[in-house]
């Protein structure tokens, strides 16, 4: 029950994820971070089997930082999608495929807008103006797809995603121990200040 | 003649790149994370061991791996307590009571067993040496960040091939302070501050959670590790045998003591009226 | 026994110079003359056709400038033989790289990538250098439009206004007068079309002679490489007074 999301907005992409690591039935952990920033632009935000997820996204890290080097650029958000979608599709073809399901936030410099692409693992590739992973998608996708509007600001961004991470809490059977928030805007990425505790009522 | 002929008749776009013996000579210079075994020849590894293990599905299964465990390690301000059963199990037969499931990878750092004993013998083992080796060529000794990747990158090589192992590495070092991270055969790796492994587990997590502070001072924390263990081995039929008790500081680890159960289990009933469901009347 | 000599051609000398790289540049200022001037709004590739026999069929397809891409373009002084090789090789890696991002490649990592193979038969063992020089004509959304140049050595640079082949010194100091940074790319074109009048052996010009080429941005903002058609560069020469006279075609 790992809970990922990403809404963008008019010049800022919000990616979330659930914070709760779990083996079986126990929680092993309550402050992981299912992120990985790939450059300065591009945050990847993963979920699916234990393993899987970390060895690919810091290989994909790697390699996007890699590219940095090399080329004194960074590569754009959809290039990295891109990028990103080709190497899950080469590893789903192999011996042993990766099954990881991803949300890949970013902003794109030259054309000033940001970017949000949704990718499962089947290595489909989609960009979508909001996004959820898991049981999230049952939950928040209706309620994205009645508030968001493409130019929305960044607080009514935080509020949506209030809106979302409150319905998980009331409805999802499983404690997912709240969400780290990152915010990718054309300064950067950084880590947003987000309240779990807040107290919900089921009507 | 021809070998003359072959240099020049080469196709053009293969002058690219290292050689096959450059690169070999390159990669060559660092020995492989991964060691070099040969697979049985079946087209599911995992599929084969677990017919050949599995004495849950097929009681008269040839191999009957060691298992049933609990491990614990937890950070605190004076540093890390790992505390651990030593109890064996091959099915409902208890195989051994005396294993020591702490391994001493060096003076500072320590790895904990759970799942596989062969496993997790074997490879921490082996991350003992790739730990060693890296004393050896950086002139100072390796991180626990450091370490535990290397183990978790190891099995994570073997992922679904079968191996079994649910393992914690803590150690203390300057540029990290005292650091504890889980690693497991799924390939798992998590840094934090309080873990539990093995059949056990949910036991020792139940009344080390419930006492667990980071501020505890060095007896309460030993006797919180202590008393953990008491009560996976308790109500955990695959956990048992003695204590096996360690406290990690700055300047490397110390033992205190592989104890059995059975006093320890005994004078906490007697001297604190604990587990009141056991009746110690025999009449 | 020979093989020991012949099978490492590229080795410094006493004198710490690599010949073959030497002879290959050598071999490239014999070459038609290539340039390439950067504009404004786009960018200029001209370069000379050597016309060796009357009888020999005149290919209406161009020979000295290549398309690389959607967003680059190509002129070649050297061995056209070789430079064949190392166009097929450009057009792979940038197709191998929108394959890869689905984004064409960035022109400087394009110029590298040949760079690169180029450089390597600098110092491999039984293998000649490629005798090519290139001048490249790009664009991409990071850094617009360029203009770089790239040698048998594989030393690659980005320039405003470039020349390589036979003359490229007099055509490079007629490019560092004439050049002014604000142009567009129809100063460029009469730019071009002056220097190559003064740097080929031939006093009058024709489309036979020389073959052009743009890349510029069109009405709708997308943008386009263009290989000059003849009636097209005729009506350029002619603008510049640099045309043959059509009576003297005939006496010839």
């Amino acid at each position: 029950m790992e809970v990922l999301l990403g809404i963008t907005g008019k010049d800022f992409t919000i990616v979330a994820a659930s914070k709760a690591a779990m083996r079986g039935a126990t929680i092993l952990k309550a402050s992981d971070d299912k992120t990985r920033a790939l450059n300065s632009t591009s945050l990847m935000a993963f979920s699916g089997e234990a393993g899987d997820t970390v060895q690919f996204a810091e290989y994909i890290q790697a390699n996007i930082q890699l590219y940095s080097m090399r080329n004194s650029m960074e590569l754009s958000p959809t290039a990295t999608a891109n990028f990103v979608r080709g190497e899950l599709a080469r590893a789903l073809r192999s011996r042993r495929p990766y099954t990881v399901n991803l949300i890949l936030g970013g902003y794109d410099k030259i054309a000033d807008k940001p970017t949000l692409y949704w990718i499962d693992y089947l290595a489909s590739l989609a960009p979508v103006p909001y996004a959820a992973h898991g049981y999230a998608q049952y939950y928040c996708l209706s309620i994205l797809d009645k508030h968001h509007h493409p130019d929305i600001d960044f607080e009514q961004g935080m509020k949506l995603l209030r809106m979302c991470t409150q319905e998980l809490k009331r409805r999802l059977p499983i404690d997912f121990k709240g969400v780290v928030v990152k915010v990718i805007t054309k300064d950067g990425i950084r880590e947003q200040e987000y309240e779990d505790d807040v107290k919900v009522a089921i009507p | 003649m021809d070998s003359l002929v072959s240099q020049y008749s080469r196709p053009v776009h293969s002058a690219e790149g290292p050689s096959q013996d450059e690169h070999q000579e390159l990669s060559q210079t660092t020995p492989p994370l991964s060691l070099q075994f040969s697979l049985p020849p079946v087209a599911q590894s995992s599929a084969w061991l677990r017919a050949m293990t599995d004495d849950y599905s097929n009681p008269n299964c040839p191999i009957k791996i060691a298992h049933g465990t609990t491990t614990l390690a937890f950070r605190f301000k004076g540093g890390i307590i790992v505390a651990t059963d030593s109890r064996a199990t091959a099915g409902n037969w208890i195989a051994s009571q005396t294993v020591k499931k702490v391994i001493e990878i060096n003076n500072c750092l320590l790895g904990t067993m759970a799942g596989g004993a062969a496993d997790c013998q074997y490879w921490l083992a082996y991350l003992g040496m790739q730990c060693r080796l890296h004393e050896l060529r950086h002139k100072r000794r390796i991180s626990v960040a450091a370490a535990s990747k290397i183990l978790a990158n190891l099995v994570y090589s073997y992922k679904g091939m079968g191996l079994s192992m649910g393992t914690m590495c803590a150690g203390v070092t300057p540029q990290e302070g005292p650091a504890l991270y889980y690693i497991d055969s799924d390939g798992t790796r998590l840094a934090g501050n309080l873990f539990c492994v093995g059949s056990g587990q949910t036991f020792a997590y139940g009344v080390l959670d419930a006492e667990y502070s980071y501020d505890l001072d060095d007896e309460a924390a030993l006797e919180l590790g202590r008393r953990s263990i008491l009560a996976a081995t308790h109500r955990d039929a695959y956990s048992g045998g003695f204590i096996n008790l360690y406290h990690v500081k700055e300047d490397g680890w110390v033992k205190h003591g592989f104890n059995d159960t059975n006093p320890i289990f005994w004078k906490t009933k007697l001297e604190k009226g604990e587990f009141s469901n056991v009746t110690a009347d025999l009449e | 026994m020979s093989r020991r000599y012949d099978s490492r051609t590229t080795i410094f000398s006493p004198e710490g110079r690599l010949y073959q790289v030497e002879y290959a540049l050598e071999a490239i200022s014999h070459a038609g003359t290539a340039l390439g001037i950067l504009a404004q709004d786009g960018i200029v590739l001209a370069a000379e056709r050597k016309v060796t026999s009357k009888l020999l069929e005149q290919d209406t397809s161009a020979e000295k400038l290549y398309i690389l891409n959607d967003n680059m373009i190509c002129a070649v002084a050297g061995m056209t033989a070789d430079a064949n090789i190392l166009i097929n090789f450009a057009r792979q890696a940038a197709q191998r790289y929108l394959l890869i991002y689905n984004e064409d490649i960035p022109c400087e990592q394009l110029v590298r990538r040949l760079s690169d193979l180029k450089q390597g038969y600098t110092q491999r063992g039984g293998l000649r250098p490629f005798g090519v020089s290139f001048i490249y004509a790009g664009w991409d959304p990071q850094l617009n439009f360029q203009l770089y140049q790239s040698n048998p050595s594989g030393n690659y640079g980005g320039w405003k206004a470039t020349s390589v082949g036979a003359n490229n010194a007099s055509a490079q100091s007629l490019l560092k007068q004439d050049y002014k940074e604000d142009c567009n790319l129809k100063e460029a074109c009469g730019l071009a079309v002056k220097v190559l009048s003064k740097t080929m052996d031939s006093t009058k010009l024709s489309s036979e002679k020389i073959e052009f080429a743009t890349i510029g941005r069109n009405k709708n903002g997308k943008i386009y490489h263009h290989l000059w058609g003849a009636d097209e560069i005729d009506a350029l020469l002619k603008e510049h007074g640099l045309a043959k006279p059509e009576d003297t075609e005939m006496t010839e």
